[in-house]
């Protein structure tokens, strides 16, 4: 069974003087996630492994670089699903913790009885299994700190925002492994200043993301009020479910969700055979796929450029 | 015939302890009343299903509100939604302390904000000109009891869970065929420190859409939100499973596939409903055509009229 990795790097009309080095991200990403199943991780390890490396890549609005809330503070939510068993961890509106999902919220998987996280408790079960927190100043980036002023001096509401460019991009990966196990992992900052505590659709299970062995494995980007009310990636998998493939499953549900609650997204999808698929509505959407010694990847509609991918 | 509106509420999925079961199906019967009230006012299925939400949050017997279980740290984190079927308008809130309606709160979230809510944090609860009420005003002796005894060693928090009154909610469709959900809990006795089950999270805790129906969820919150139970049983609806059978195939795939027990209430658009579980009991009542249906344990269906005092 072949094993596939996907990533996504956010679902936005990102700007030319980011796009290139968006495409770098992704394809990076895509080349770790692959390299960890290669080694005989599984498709748990993959995605994690992914979304570290978008998280740790300044250029893209999770971890570093993350948006500002309100506050000017950084607040940051993320989710992760093993498609074997249903289990779950997910953790929302942590605090100057670098890295959370993969560290926190596999370790609410793993290490505790539940499935999600917030607030300050997500951050004291961070520091009982000793993991550091870092100074707010450590995740802001002068990028964020600037749009943040900027937007604090005038007041923009969230539709506007998104249309006007400017909105958020998350980061996500899905995997199926050679034992056909699938799995998700989606992370992000959430919109720039936006309320404080605010919880978009990424640790929602179900909408960010989710991971069944039995259908596949999805993460979801783009405007996140539009996604929770479509509950997402479980719409996609439903219509997997139903025998539609992963592409059109993906494209048919982007459309419902444009048609019903106009909002606008992406999504990368992965089925236990193999399929996979990146299908997105806004103006672009950073992605890239390892599968059979090829790297694909692409930024534009329909564009589907590819490399080889040695390991 | 015209089976609109509806209103089905339900007090909890578990195992409740005999000298708890009176107050437990009278509770549920009198929210029903309540919310039923507005619907045949003409008032929105939101409304109702807000209001007798809000009526079980006010009675200390229900893991809701006041009367909600304490966590680890022996305090009050309470998590609710609310979700409309027309638009798809939704609004919770998670881990929030010192409110006494927090399906109140969920609904200005849905009204007022773009944003989802504060986690947490009653800056939006003020805002909204909620008070704040003091914490020791939500806490009844009995949670404090069951928390006590979860904190020894050997106490299995699943099974103390389902020893309690668990969480409430409620679904209705009103006499223009929208529907509506609502759900509130204080969550899992002697949980983490802001531990979010399913309640809030949409699909999992409630879901609700004009096309296909609406569910409120309860019992054990990590497997329902690993089946996103609400919004599964609204998947078997539009395959044209009818209410009881797409609740009682979400339920079983919940048994079978992640080990979990619980229960709901189903309403379609066009009136039918069900209040179906998979634990021993959930205690739940329904109003439709002036009539009330109740009961607690499995296979049992009371019904009286709607205006009988009792």
């Amino acid at each position: 069974m072949p094993a596939v990795i996907v990533v996504h790097g956010g679902a936005w009309a990102i700007p030319n003087n980011l796009a290139q080095d968006s495409v770098n991200g992704v394809k990076a990403a895509a080349r770790e996630g692959m390299s960890v199943l290669k080694r005989g991780g599984n498709a748990v390890d993959a995605v994690e492994g992914a979304v570290r490396t978008l998280e740790n890549n300044c250029v893209f609005n999770a971890g570093h670089g993350a948006a500002l809330n309100t506050r000017g503070e950084v607040e940051l939510d993320a989710i992760i699903m093993d498609g074997r068993t249903l289990a779950s961890g997910a953790v929302s509106c942590v605090k100057n913790i670098a890295n959370p999902v993969m560290e926190k919220a596999r370790a609410v998987m793993e290490k505790t009885v539940h499935v999600m996280l917030t607030g300050q408790g997500a951050n004291m079960f961070a520091e009982s299994i000793g993991m550091n927190t870092v100074p707010t100043e450590m995740l802001v980036t002068q990028n964020e700190r600037k749009e943040w002023e900027k937007h604090k001096n005038y007041v923009t509401g969230v539709m506007e925002d998104f249309n006007s460019q400017w909105a958020h991009d998350t980061v996500g990966a899905v995997a199926v492994d050679s034992a056909g196990n699938v799995a998700c992992a989606t992370s992000t900052g959430g919109i720039r200043n936006k309320m404080v505590g605010r919880v978009g659709d990424s640790p929602i299970i179900g909408c960010g993301g989710y991971a069944d062995n039995s259908s596949g494995a999805v993460s979801c980007t783009g405007h996140g009020e539009s996604i929770l009310k479509v509950t997402l990636a479980r719409l996609i998998l439903s219509h997997i479910e139903q025998g539609k493939s992963v592409a059109e499953a993906s494209r048919v549900s982007l459309k419902y969700m444009g048609d019903r609650v106009q909002g606008a997204g992406g999504a990368i999808s992965v089925s236990p055979s193999g399929q996979w698929a990146a299908t997105f509505t806004t103006e672009r959407m950073a992605w890239a796929a390892v599968h059979n010694y090829t790297l694909w990847y692409g930024l534009d509609p329909d564009e589907n450029l590819k490399e080889p991918f040695t390991y | 015939m015209d089976l609109l509106p509806v209103l089905v509420v339900h007090g909890g999925a578990g195992t409740v302890p005999r000298e708890r079961s009176e107050q437990s199906v009278s509770g549920v019967r009198s929210a029903a009343r309540a919310g039923y009230a507005i619907l045949r006012g003409g008032g929105s299925s939101m409304d109702a299903v807000v209001e007798a939400v809000a009526h079980m949050e006010d009675n200390p017997s229900y893991n809701a509100g006041c009367g909600s279980v304490l966590n680890v740290k022996g305090e009050i984190e309470m998590d609710a939604i609310v979700m409309d079927g027309k638009a798809l308008g939704s609004g919770a809130v998670s881990a929030v302390r010192n409110v006494a309606n927090p399906v109140r709160l969920a609904r200005l979230v849905m009204d007022k904000v773009v944003f989802y809510p504060p986690c947490g944090q009653c800056a939006f609860a003020q805002e909204m000109g909620i008070s704040e009420v003091p914490p020791e005003s939500l806490v009844t002796e009995y949670s404090r009891m069951r928390w006590k005894k979860n904190l020894e060693p050997g106490a299995n928090p699943v099974e103390s869970q389902m020893g309690k009154m668990g969480t409430v909610g409620a679904v209705a469709v009103d006499r223009e065929g929208n529907v509506a959900c609502a759900t509130s809990t204080g969550g899992m006795l002697n949980k983490m420190e802001g531990r979010v089950g399913d309640t809030p999270c949409i699909g999992s805790g409630g879901y609700a859409d004009n096309q296909v129906g609406a569910v409120s969820t309860t019992g054990h919150g990590e497997v329902i939100m690993k089946v996103t139970l609400a919004r599964l049983i609204l998947f078997h609806m539009e395959q044209g499973h009818t209410v009881e059978e797409a609740s009682d195939m979400g339920l079983a795939y919940m048994k079978s596939r992640v080990d979990g027990l619980g229960g709901v209430v189903t309403v379609g658009p066009q009136g039918n409903w069900a209040a179906r579980f998979s634990s021993l009991q959930m205690a739940w009542a329904a109003a439709q055509k002036d009539s009330l249906h109740y009961g607690l344990y499995a296979g049992e269906h009371f019904t009286q009229s709607i205006d009988d005092p009792h």
